[in-house]
């Protein structure tokens, strides 16, 4: 097992230019497969992240309510499939992409996840992501009605699980 | 082959209405639904329609009704259910938040809030959570549903998605230059044009063939095989071959260990996907002319809630042995070449079927269910 947190170095990734987001994930993701490379077609990744890209989505929404035309480069970037699917294509990765939002325990349910993945037989390992913005008013808004805290900061962390290996908690 | 997750109940709601008939009706019908969007002002848009009926109202009270039919169509308790639920949140919530600087039900608008609410109501104390990843998010979430039944994690779950139209996607569609402009959606047709969206959502009753079976609950058909993979090609396209949809696809055969007798196809009806989509399946089933039907020439592209609507569509041509058409199809395109049931629903002797979703970043799903 393998992981990495991302910090506030995180370069920058050509088309996710808004938000914080894609460039953490990317940087976390990036220290752990760059480590570890291994076989594309036997590798998953699952990201975990209760409020997701909220930078992307929100600016998209105050732009809409502006009456001010979508930004075509930022569509769907909101998504997590985006950043997904750029480390996809940058490190080989052919096994499954997943992308959840849980208001569990990230880290639990993001090795629970693994679990059942391996359990598949099709996959040697598994990159676990979790990531969570600072956030935005909305998102601070959520978090008063829902009785919790928003993150202090924007964080990224991996985790690259291989078969075999003790996936609990 | 996993012949042990069963399905025992589901409720389902497009633009046809909710319930079984309304999809026989519409979506076995072959019937477009497409008409202008009155719920908010499409002044800015190039394309102003989409299969929406109707005002909007809250995403959490249309997969509460949809769960509430398939809950109580399966007869399941409340209790030990994991509860899952393929979507990106209340995006109407999103734009009142801000537009308004507040919302009532701002809450609604974190995807995971939504597979709460769900548990919350129906007293299902399994594990609750939202799958985010775009057009394969609720075939995801069945996905998971099958392993951790097959896996003896869990003996039963409640598997939901669902997506209403709002301005949010339709602003990002239309920047992208996705979407139809002629208010019609054909796909794999020569003369497709896009996509238009549509209000689907959909929930369905997962269990254990065991669990099932102590309870007395009526089998309504099976879940034999599953598969995911991705493209690793393109944020936003598909792979020209449809190299990730034919791995899911493998996969899923694999595991079911049967050949199927009909495809649900993702066909959105877009530039790059149905070619891409048709090769990928192309190089799965060979020569052989498998009947393969995109039903979102009548229901639109219902994005989280595709998967799971579209499972619903593929379980009543099990149960009906009925081909639903790909409507909209007016000319063969070469690179789309399929038996794609132009137009018409056609009878056919169905034991097993294939459905198959994908998303962009190059995530793809494929489930095979079998006839009860």
């Amino acid at each position: 097992m393998i992981s990495a947190t991302a910090d506030a170095s995180a370069p920058g990734v050509p088309g996710f230019v808004e938000s914080a987001f894609g460039p953490l994930v990317y940087q976390a993701a990036q220290r752990c497969l760059s480590t570890r490379p291994g076989d594309g077609a036997r590798t998953a990744v699952v990201l975990a992240s209760r409020m997701g890209d909220a930078t992307t989505l929100d600016l998209g929404s105050r732009r809409l309510v502006a009456g001010q035309v979508h930004n075509p480069l930022l569509f769907m970037q909101s998504t997590a499939n985006a950043i997904l699917g750029h480390i996809s294509r940058d490190f080989g990765i052919t096994g499954p992409l997943l992308s959840l939002s849980t208001m569990d325990d990230i880290g639990t349910e993001l090795r629970a996840t693994a679990r059942l993945l391996f359990e598949d037989g099709e996959l040697d390992r598994v990159l676990l992501i979790g990531v969570e913005l600072a956030g935005t008013a909305r998102t601070a808004a959520a978090c008063r009605e829902l009785h919790t805290e928003p993150p202090a900061t924007d964080s990224a962390f991996a985790i690259l699980v291989e078969q075999n290996e003790d996936t609990k908690p | 082959m996993s012949p042990d997750v069963v399905v025992t109940g589901f409720g389902v709601r497009t633009v046809f209405g909710s319930g079984a008939d309304a999809v026989r009706d519409g979506v076995f019908g072959g019937h477009p639904a497409f008409a202008p969007i009155t719920r908010f002002d499409t002044g800015a848009y190039r394309t102003k329609m989409a299969a929406a009926a109707g005002q909007p109202e809250p995403l959490r009270e249309v997969l509460y009704g949809c769960a509430e039919a398939a809950t109580a169509m399966a007869g399941l308790p409340a209790g030990d259910t994991a509860v899952l639920v393929g979507t990106a949140g209340d995006f109407t919530g999103l734009t009142r938040f801000w537009r308004d600087n507040e919302s009532p039900d701002v809450a609604d608008t974190v995807p995971a809030r939504q597979a709460e609410l769900l548990a919350d109501r129906l007293e299902l104390r399994g594990g609750r959570m939202a799958f985010t990843n775009a057009c394969v998010a609720s075939a995801s979430a069945i996905t998971h549903a099958c392993r951790l039944i097959a896996g003896g994690r869990a003996e039963s779950a409640l598997c939901a998605g669902g997506y209403l139209v709002e301005e949010e996607n339709l602003a990002k569609f239309d920047s992208g230059f996705a979407l139809s402009g002629k208010g019609e959606v054909r796909p794999f047709s020569a003369d497709r044009s896009g996509l238009l969206l549509g209000d689907g959502a959909a929930a369905v009753v997962l269990e254990s063939a065991g669990h099932a079976r102590r309870r007395g609950a009526r089998v309504l058909g099976a879940v034999t095989g599953w598969g995911a993979a991705s493209d690793a090609y393109h944020v936003a396209r598909p792979h020209p071959e449809g190299a990730g949809l034919a791995a899911a696809v493998r996969q899923a055969l694999r595991r079911a260990g049967t050949p199927v007798d009909y495809v649900n196809a993702h066909g959105t009806a877009t530039r790059h996907n149905d070619p891409a989509e048709a090769r990928g399946l192309r190089a799965v089933f060979g020569a052989d002319a498998i009947p393969v039907s995109s039903t979102k020439g009548v229901t639109g592209h219902l994005l989280e809630a595709s998967g799971v609507v579209e499972f619903v569509i593929t379980l009543l041509a099990l149960a009906d042995g009925v081909l639903p058409p790909t409507a909209g199809f007016t000319e063969p395109d070469p690179e789309c070449d399929l038996d794609c049931v132009p137009n018409r629903p056609r009878r056919a002797e169905l034991r097993r079927a294939l459905t198959v979703n994908a998303a962009f970043g190059g995530a793809n799903t494929a489930l095979v269910l079998e006839r009860a």
